[in-house]
This record gives C-alpha cells, sequence and structure tokens, in this order.
C-alpha cells in the first residue's frame, strides 16, 4: 500500500474527531446539526472529482483507444455515484430534522442533485447496453462528456438563480457571511480528506477491474 | 383485564430490573465512564463514528491489499507464458 494512502487513513479520522468534537455556536433548528456541514458537503466535492477524473480519462480513451482508459473513466464514475448517493441520503435526513420533510420537490438543489446523479446512472445502463467492447467504450466516452457538462448547471448555476432553503441559493454562495467562520477549520479539512479517500477508492476500483479485465482475457 | 395483565408484565420489568438501570445517573463506574457521560453524551457519537470509521478503514486496506496481490499473481503467471 502506498504511503499517501495512510496519511488518508490519519487525516480522515482527524477529520472525524475534530468534526464531531469542535465548540459549534448553537442556531436555532440546526443545533448540533450544522456538525453535518463537515460530512454533507464533502461527499459532493468528492463526486465532483471524480466525475473530473471519469471525465478526463473519457477524453483520453477518445483520442487514444486504449481500454485501460476505459476501465478508469468507469471506474471513477462509479465511485462518483457512490458518493453522490451518500450525499443525496444525509442530505434527505438533514432535511427531515431542519426542513421538516424527507424530501421536496420545491426545493431546486435537492431535485437537481438528484437529477445529476440519475444522468451518471443512465451512464451505466447506457455501458450496459453494448457486448462490444471497443463500442461501448467510444459511446460511453461521448456520452461522458455530455453528461459532465451538465454538473456544474444543475449543482451550482441553476439552483443559485432560484429560492431555496438550502444555503447558496439566491445568487448567494453556500458558505456565506452568515454561516460561522470557525466551521471552515474543520471543512476544508474534510473537503481535502473525502477527495483523497475518494481517490483510494478508485484506486481499488479500477485496479480491481483492470485485474478482472486481464483475468478474462487470458 | 387485558390492560390489567399487560400493566402488571411491564411493572414487573421495571421493578426487576430497576436497580439494574442506576448506572444511567453517572454516580457509579470508573473515570472512562464518566467522561464518556459527560458533555451531553457527545462521547458516545464519537465513539460510535470512531468504530463504523475504523471498520471501513480496516476493509478498505484488506481489499487494496489482496488487489495488490492479484496484480502480481497476474503479471508473474503471464510472465510465465511468454
Amino acid at each position: 500500500m502506498k504511503p499517501w494512502k495512510y496519511i488518508v487513513a490519519i487525516w480522515m479520522t482527524a477529520v472525524v474527531i475534530g468534526g464531531i468534537l469542535i465548540k459549534i455556536p448553537m442556531i436555532p433548528i440546526l443545533e448540533q446539526t450544522a456538525r453535518n456541514i463537515f460530512f454533507h458537503v464533502p461527499m459532493w466535492m468528492a463526486m465532483f472529482s471524480m466525475f473530473t477524473v471519469s471525465f478526463v480519462y473519457s477524453i483520453r480513451y477518445l483520442n487514444s483507444p486504449d481500454l485501460s482508459f476505459d476501465i478508469k473513466a468507469e471506474s471513477a464514475a462509479k465511485v462518483g455515484v457512490v458518493f453522490g448517493f451518500c450525499g443525496l441520503l444525509t442530505g434527505s435526513l438533514w432535511a427531515r430534522f431542519t426542513w421538516g420533510t424527507w424530501w421536496t420537490f420545491a426545493e431546486p438543489k435537492m431535485n437537481l442533485a438528484a437529477l445529476a446523479v440519475m444522468i451518471y446512472v443512465a451512464y451505466f445502463v447506457l455501458r450496459s447496453a453494448f457486448d462490444d467492447e471497443e463500442k461501448r467504450a467510444k459511446l460511453a466516452a461521448v456520452y461522458n462528456i455530455f453528461a459532465v457538462t451538465t454538473i456544474p448547471f444543475l449543482l451550482y448555476i441553476v439552483p443559485r438563480q432560484l429560492e431555496s432553503l438550502h444555503p447558496g441559493a439566491e445568487g448567494n454562495p453556500a458558505f456565506s457571511e452568515i454561516t460561522a467562520p470557525e466551521l471552515r477549520y474543520i471543512l476544508y479539512p474534510a473537503f481535502i480528506g473525502f477527495i483523497a479517500l475518494s481517490f483510494w477508492i478508485y484506486d481499488i476500483v479500477h485496479r480491481y477491474q483492470a485485474v478482472q479485465h486481464k483475468a478474462d482475457n487470458l | 383485564m387485558q390492560e390489567d395483565s399487560l400493566r402488571t408484565v411491564v411493572d414487573t420489568l421495571s421493578q426487576v430490573y430497576s436497580d439494574k438501570w442506576s448506572g444511567v445517573e453517572a454516580d457509579q463506574g470508573n473515570s472512562f465512564i464518566h467522561f464518556m457521560y459527560s458533555n451531553d453524551l457527545i462521547f458516545v457519537v464519537l465513539g460510535v463514528t470512531l468504530i463504523i470509521w475504523l471498520v471501513l478503514l480496516f476493509f478498505i486496506t484488506k481489499v487494496d491489499k489482496k488487489v495488490t496481490k492479484l496484480e502480481d499473481q497476474l503479471n508473474s503467471s503471464t510472465n510465465h507464458e511468454a
């Protein structure tokens, strides 16, 4: 195991301890759930990083059709979707106890985030439709390039134009001056930690996929 | 009648176990137990979260090492054939 993975393990342990023990200001309704910011928001950051990795390998595949690029693009998209589901589930639970509902169709960021994840689920549906490896890799790469372009619109641009309970609406950044500044001491390390963790999981998944591909073609 | 018997069952349970719940009042136990009771039980949450994280970490590490082993096996077997 490479040394950076040990650093991620220790870093993430520190983030978990810090996130639960740090003293945070008590805000009515939010109360202790303000700590969720340390765990819910990094899910999306990890998802974005994985979709970016997937996008880069899709372009590289179209540039030079090497199946190892396709394996990397698929693995990164997989890990990204897993983090996306974690983000949706944690958001839904948090919403139940602060907004009073598990899910609401009046909330743009919630629904557009779900749509973003669905677009990537469709990527796997598309992949499963082909038996021919090269055809599948090429079409999946083209689809992936279209899929990634929707992400900034669905999760940043459109939600900011609309009215919403979710932070980051009506032209405001998600982490604004009304958010307690001390939350940043854990939030930013949590971003780094979870993104690094997503790279670790991606590393395992794509190596496994590569080994399996090799074993299938022996 | 039914209500009565139900209450009897509940009473029996609470009476039988009542002296065993006294630990909840944090008047006994060692310093570790006292520490865990402090600060609105937040350390219990920390404990639960850390158990989950460390178990997952152990699992990820194991899988990582297994994949490395598979890679080595596959590479050596393909080298033998060549």
